[in-house]
């Protein structure tokens, strides 16, 4: 790019700095204006919004048993009486149970992801710090697990471990955290030799005040577009396990379970049992990818200058 | 006979809302075998006028008007592949980065040969052999060899060579040269400029050079046309525009540089237009001190005030600018008593992993005065950044001794070496790097009094206002972020931020290096101001000989690690003793059509690698007068003006009044 | 660039041990002790003592550990009494279709995205991006199973032109022998690595698109065509070679839901088998081997990349 082009881009700000009067805004209501500015990420909003109100509140406006089975109304097509989307093989209410689904894959995707998050975050950061011998041991432990396919890795703990709820979690967790343990150590190791961070060290200033004031907040963005990227893939992580026959057992549910379920009932003409929770998690991993893409925008160009 | 013109060309670059009117009815011509000179400061459009003859606008950018007529043809009827033969065979261009240009992965001689392998169907042997003979016509050594490296294994001037070489293979009528030298070093930048001069006579074709620096344009170039906010406002013969400049921007333009200045420099307020709003009348009037409410409501033409120099203003200069011939500048007062940093054999080496030691700095010892100016100059690599890193606290020295107000800063204990800090602050070149995109201006300015617990939260305040004020900013900056400032502003917040614990030592490393000519001479006079009104002293770090004149009151020249030369500023500037001190001296392209610099001087080849660097003194491989005895080190002596030389230049200077001599103290 | 060889294969020397390390910890970790995990619930005691002391599962960890390495320097790795074959065995049966597959499916991808990821950098934010762009997300969002079944119902019951089962051959050449059952699996192995690569390939075009070096070669007067096949394709597609390796993980994750939904008879087919079965020798035995073979993989990736890259290649020449 040329840079002439680039400073006359930038003119219009660097006016409203001397205009009188003009509306002072923060980073974050710069930050929701660009976010509002890309439709897909609303969209993406909107769809989590949707399918979220949908599980979670959706049994109070359509109540079914979602405990006991019922074997006198197995199969039931849709628009059957008290069943518009129609009942499973075991006589469970179709709409009762995607809400019910809806729930688990998106707690679990949501408590796994902010883990994995949490987990990778603080183990590339403290390698990014340390440096040394320190950051090469801990990222060799991240290589060596990261050459272990993960779904390998998740199937050898749930044979192991029979897995309810909170130990999907733990599991999906437990290996999804290497992917951002990476990236913010290579964010922490730019960061570091950021001229702001030697312009503070000339201050006078620490290793830990580099830490709190500058690196973190400027790390944070990466940190947050990236944890709603491992939200995504824990609901699929959930769904494949439950392909895979190591999800978690019934009563329980889970979107990609029904479809793992609805898969057997293709063939002989069970759309209701298949689609609807197929179309759910597509929907759900495309919205927080949306919304992933839209928060990138509004990190990259908070800083977009020269 | 003219071979381009261009016709009321307009360029538009679309934004995401709106667009920005880069270039508005802008009219040109270049004659045969002639250098035309375009100069202006960015976003003034002249970047976006050759690169809309090219063909080669950025995304979003559209001609949306006029012609570019090419030997009496309009470029924009043509058909697309006519177009780029014509583009491909009759122009070539070469471009600010040479570090960029080239393509990394593809051999030098197959980049260079591409032109005619593409064009004229040359055969493979052919154009290998072609491109051997072009390298070795722009001056590169080993063709041969060269011809099948790739761009990396060259260094930055090397590798401009090939991106000249690449646009001379087809022998073109018309080159393009935009900032060719912009990113080399001055010594390095002489020789390209020299190549180009020489090869337009040798093929004979017209040269459009495209500059931000007067100096350049003086020396190379035939006839200029100053460019501002999208616009041409004046275009002369060299002579001519230097002489008698009729635009008020050109004058102030002119007024502006360190070289010129007789006192302080004249600075041009403000910033240029936002072109992506509608404008009215002369786009200069807002920053001229002679606009009237005629300038800012008519749409003011180019008229003819001789045969070849038109101009657009209503209140034109009517006397000749006087150029100040170096040494004209008063001396500048002389400076306080006591030294407050004293280096004694610094030394700093970088572990190259495994291959040996950089050297990059290597025994330099200086001092500096309270409330004096020290410039360190020096070219890319010579380790005066690193010395002022050292002098900051911010790097460890391998050897040698920093004492700051009498005290060792090696020996310092944890809190002893925080409070250091308040005494020594660092400027930046870029601001914006330098400062936390997440944090508004006050916190940044507060910052520093945070960490060396200066006052209460109040007290704080007050003394950022304060600090914005004396930086010449509103108080409504604080609640902004540093994006939304421009770069001369984020120099000044950079500046208030070194202010803020009252040190007596700032180290400014190239604060004025990023920033146009206009916003420069702000930068520069802000920071002189203060040092009289503060008592500050300044380390100014530059590659800037000019600059560095006009600011320093000494001046220490740098040669990869080693101190050459240090003396008063005017002597070491008019009566230089070290060879590589007059080289780079005479490196510097003058503003002064008149001047012309001695070919003798001129220093060849490649700074050599500070890996192993040569022993004895370091500059004697590249040197024109060394003899045997250059291989034993030559000792930094003299009196106030010191030079590490074997066979100095000239003796030492008798002592002039108002020089504050060095050593006796 | 012996250097860096060097560098690199100590690297993924280090990891591979590392990775025997990560395996010997869950075989400690299994239900009941390792010796009851692979014996089985109906082992007596002396059966669990007299395998424990043929292991060395009574001596000291470090000891065993450098048996446990000692025993897969030689191959051994383990016996599943389910199966009652050694692990070594079952694995080298399956591992090459497994492989055929991988490759393939790579194969396939790598042929389809660059061309999409090109044509999005070219018309990057035009119609054709925005639509390559929102099937790759598709794609992508998309949990594979449900993918591979959308194609059998289209390929197989809509269309009936393709098998909706893998092969089931026992050899390589049996498998190979029936390659109308190979292309559902492939294709569906290949279309998630299909929009992860030219997502890949649209940014670093696009990267390569702005360098200046472009400007550069369009200042030749080079056709538009020229400059991308000419420059940008080659520069952009070098760190494509590398994303191989990296996505090894991926695709061999991919191969396990894809066996499975086919019935293909690989080593995912019978990691899932031996995971239902909690066949721990199995399951530990493949996990090893398909990390090895991820970073013997990447290593090529890389090692290719320094090789055809002048910028890696001659570092080491570098002044």
């Amino acid at each position: 790019m040329n840079d002439e082009t680039r400073d006359e881009t930038h003119d219009g700000a660097h006016d409203e700095a001397h205009d009188d009067g003009t509306r002072v805004r923060g980073l974050w209501r710069q930050g929701l204006e660009v976010f509002v500015d890309n439709r897909l990420a609303l969209v993406g909003v909107g769809i989590f919004v949707l399918l979220a109100a949908f599980s979670f509140l959706g049994p109070l406006f359509h109540d079914s048993d979602q405990v006991h089975t019922d074997l006198a109304s197995v199969y039931l097509s849709p628009g059957t009486a008290g069943h518009p989307l129609g009942t499973d093989g075991v006589g469970y209410d179709q709409l009762g149970r995607l809400m019910l689904g809806g729930q688990t894959s998106i707690v679990v995707g949501l408590a796994a992801g902010l883990l994995a998050t949490v987990v990778g975050t603080v183990w590339g950061a403290i390698a990014g710090f340390a440096g040394g011998w320190v950051d090469a041991v801990m990222m060799r432990v991240v290589d060596a697990m990261m050459s272990i396919p993960a779904l390998f890795l998740f199937m050898l703990m749930a044979a192991i471990v029979t897995p309810t709820v909170p130990m999907l979690i733990v599991i999906i967790g437990a290996f999804a955290w290497l992917g951002p343990a990476r990236l913010v150590r290579g964010e922490a190791l730019t960061l570091r030799t950021r001229e702001y961070v030697l312009a503070m060290r000339g201050m006078g200033g620490t290793g830990g005040r580099a830490v709190r004031r500058h690196i973190i907040p400027n790390a944070i963005g990466t940190v947050i577009v990236n944890a709603t990227f491992q939200i995504a893939d824990a609901i699929l992580y959930v769904a494949y396990l439950s392909f895979l026959g190591l999800g978690v057992p019934p009563p329980a549910a889970n979107w990609g379970g029904m479809l793992s379920d609805g898969l057997s009932d293709t063939f002989s003409g069970h759309w209701w049992l298949l689609y609807p929770p197929g179309i759910a998690i597509i929907l759900i991993v495309l919205a927080f990818n949306f919304i992933g893409d839209g928060l990138r925008d509004v990190f990259e160009v908070r800083l977009r200058r020269r | 006979m003219s071979l381009l013109r261009l016709v009321d060309l307009s360029t538009d670059i679309a934004l995401r809302r709106g667009a920005v009117h880069a270039l508005d009815h802008v009219n040109l011509e270049v004659r045969q075998g002639e250098t035309l000179g375009v100069v202006g400061e960015s976003g003034s459009g002249k970047t976006m006028t050759v690169l809309s003859v090219m063909g080669l606008l950025p995304p979003g950018g559209r001609v949306v008007g006029g012609q570019i007529l090419f030997d009496g043809r309009d470029l924009l009827a043509m058909k697309p592949e006519e177009l780029r033969r014509v583009r491909g065979v009759e122009m070539g261009m070469v471009f600010q980065d040479p570090l960029t240009s080239l393509n990394p992965t593809m051999r030098i001689g197959a980049q260079v040969a591409e032109p005619l392998r593409v064009h004229q169907g040359v055969g493979k042997a052919e154009a290998r052999e072609r491109a051997i003979e072009i390298l070795r016509r722009v001056g590169m050594p080993r063709p041969e060899k060269i011809v099948d490296d790739y761009p990396h294994q060259l260094s930055g001037g090397m590798r401009q060579r090939v991106v000249i070489a690449m646009a001379l293979i087809r022998s073109p009528r018309l080159l393009i040269a935009d900032e060719p030298t912009t990113a080399l070093d001055v010594t390095t930048q002489r020789q390209i400029l020299e190549l180009i001069d020489d090869l337009r006579e040798e093929f004979k074709m017209a040269v459009i050079l495209v500059t931000h620096d007067l100096g350049v344009i003086a020396s190379r170039a035939d006839r200029v046309a100053v460019m501002y906010a999208g616009r041409v406002v004046e275009t002369a013969t060299t002579e001519e525009l230097f002489r008698a400049p009729r635009h008020r921007y050109t004058e102030a333009l002119m007024h502006a540089l360190p070289e010129s200045a007789q006192g302080k420099l004249y600075s041009i307020p403000g910033l240029p237009p936002d072109l992506s709003r509608p404008l009215t009348g002369c786009r200069f009037a807002p920053r001229c001190r002679h606009a009237t409410d005629a300038c800012r409501t008519t749409d003011v033409q180019l008229v003819q005030a001789a045969e070849e120099h038109l101009y657009a203003c209503l209140h034109p200069v009517t006397e000749p600018v006087a150029f100040a011939p170096r040494g004209a500048g008063e001396p500048r007062e002389a400076a306080g008593s006591g030294t407050i940093l004293s280096v004694r054999e610094l030394v700093k080496e970088y572990d190259a992993g495994g291959k040996g030691r950089v050297s990059a700095v290597a025994g330099v010892s200086f001092e500096v005065k309270a409330g004096e100016t020290l410039g360190i100059v020096g070219e890319s690599g010579c380790g005066k950044s690193t010395v002022g890193r050292l002098v900051a606290g911010l790097e460890e020295p391998t050897g040698g001794q920093i004492v700051l107000d009498g005290t060792d800063i090696a020996g310092l204990d944890r809190r002893a070496r925080r409070r250091m800090h308040r005494e020594v602050q660092l400027m930046f070149q870029d601001s914006y790097a330098a400062m936390n995109p997440r944090m508004r201006i006050d916190g940044i300015l507060t910052e520093p009094l945070e960490i060396q617990r200066v006052g209460d939260q109040a007290a704080r305040r007050a003394r950022v206002t304060r600090l914005l004020d004396q930086v010449g900013l509103p108080a409504r900056a604080l609640e902004r972020y540093p994006h939304e400032f421009s770069g001369g502003q984020l120099q000044r917040i950079g500046l208030a931020r070194s202010l803020a614990l009252e040190p007596r030592l700032i180290v400014a490393d190239e604060p004025v290096s990023a920033l146009d000519v206009s916003i420069q001479a702000q930068v520069l006079n802000l920071m002189r101001d203060l040092q009289s009104e503060l008592g500050l002293s300044y380390v100014f770090i530059s590659h800037d000989l000019s600059v560095v004149d006009y600011m320093a009151d000494r001046i220490a020249v740098m040669y990869l690690g080693k101190l050459v030369e240090i003396g008063p500023a005017s002597q070491v500037v008019r009566a230089a003793r070290h060879p590589y001190t007059q080289a780079l001296i005479d490196a510097v392209p003058s503003p002064d059509p008149g001047h012309a610099p001695s070919p003798a001087t001129a220093i060849r080849g490649e700074l050599p690698s500070a890996l192993n660097p040569p022993t004895g003194c370091r500059f004697r491989t590249r040197c024109p007068l060394a003899q045997e005895i250059c291989a034993t080190e030559p000792p930094l002596q003299g009196g106030p003006h010191q030079v590490a030389c074997h066979f100095p230049l000239r003796p030492e200077a008798a002592v002039s009044a108002g020089a504050a001599p060095a050593g006796a103290g | 660039m012996a250097r860096y060889l060097l560098t690199r294969l100590g690297q993924a020397l280090v990891i591979v041990v590392l990775v025997t390390l990560i395996t010997f910890v869950i075989l400690h970790f299994l239900p009941g002790g390792a010796a009851r995990a692979i014996l089985g619930k109906e082992a007596t005691l002396e059966q669990i003592a007299a395998f424990n002391h043929e292991m060395g599962y009574d001596r000291p960890l470090w000891e065993q550990y450098a048996l446990y390495l000692q025993r897969l320097v030689h191959g051994d790795l383990g016996y599943s009494f389910q199966l009652n074959q050694s692990v070594a065995e079952a694995i080298s049966q399956r591992l090459p279709k497994t492989m055929l597959l991988s490759l393939a499916s790579t194969a396939l991808a790598v042929v389809v995205a660059i061309p999409l990821g090109v044509v999005q950098a070219v018309r990057r934010n035009k119609w054709p991006d925005y639509t390559i762009n929102a099937l790759s997300l598709l794609a992508y969002a998309t949990p594979i199973f449900f993918m591979g079944l959308m194609m059998i119902i289209l390929f197989s019951q809509v269309w009936p032109v393709l098998p909706p089962e893998a092969p089931q051959g026992f050899t390589l050449g049996e498998v190979l022998a029936d390659p109308a059952g190979l292309v559902l699996p492939t294709v569906t192995l290949a279309v998630l690595t299909v929009a992860v690569y030219s997502r890949y390939v649209r940014s670093s075009m696009v990267d390569n698109l702005n360098e200046n070096y472009v400007r550069t070669a369009r200042s030749k007067g080079l056709s538009e065509g020229r400059v991308i096949v000419g420059h940008t394709l080659r520069n952009g597609l070098f760190p494509v070679i590398t994303l191989l390796g990296m996505y090894l993980p991926a695709l061999f994750s991919g191969a396990l839901v894809v066996e499975r939904l086919f019935n293909y008879p690989g080593m995912g087919l019978l990691f899932w088998q031996s995971a239902l079965k909690r066949d721990y020798p199995i399951l530990l035995g493949v996990t090893l081997l398909i990390s090895v073979a991820t970073v013997l993989g990447a290593l090529v990736a890389d090692i290719l990349y320094a090789a055809v890259d002048p910028r890696v290649r001659l570092k080491a020449s570098r002044s």
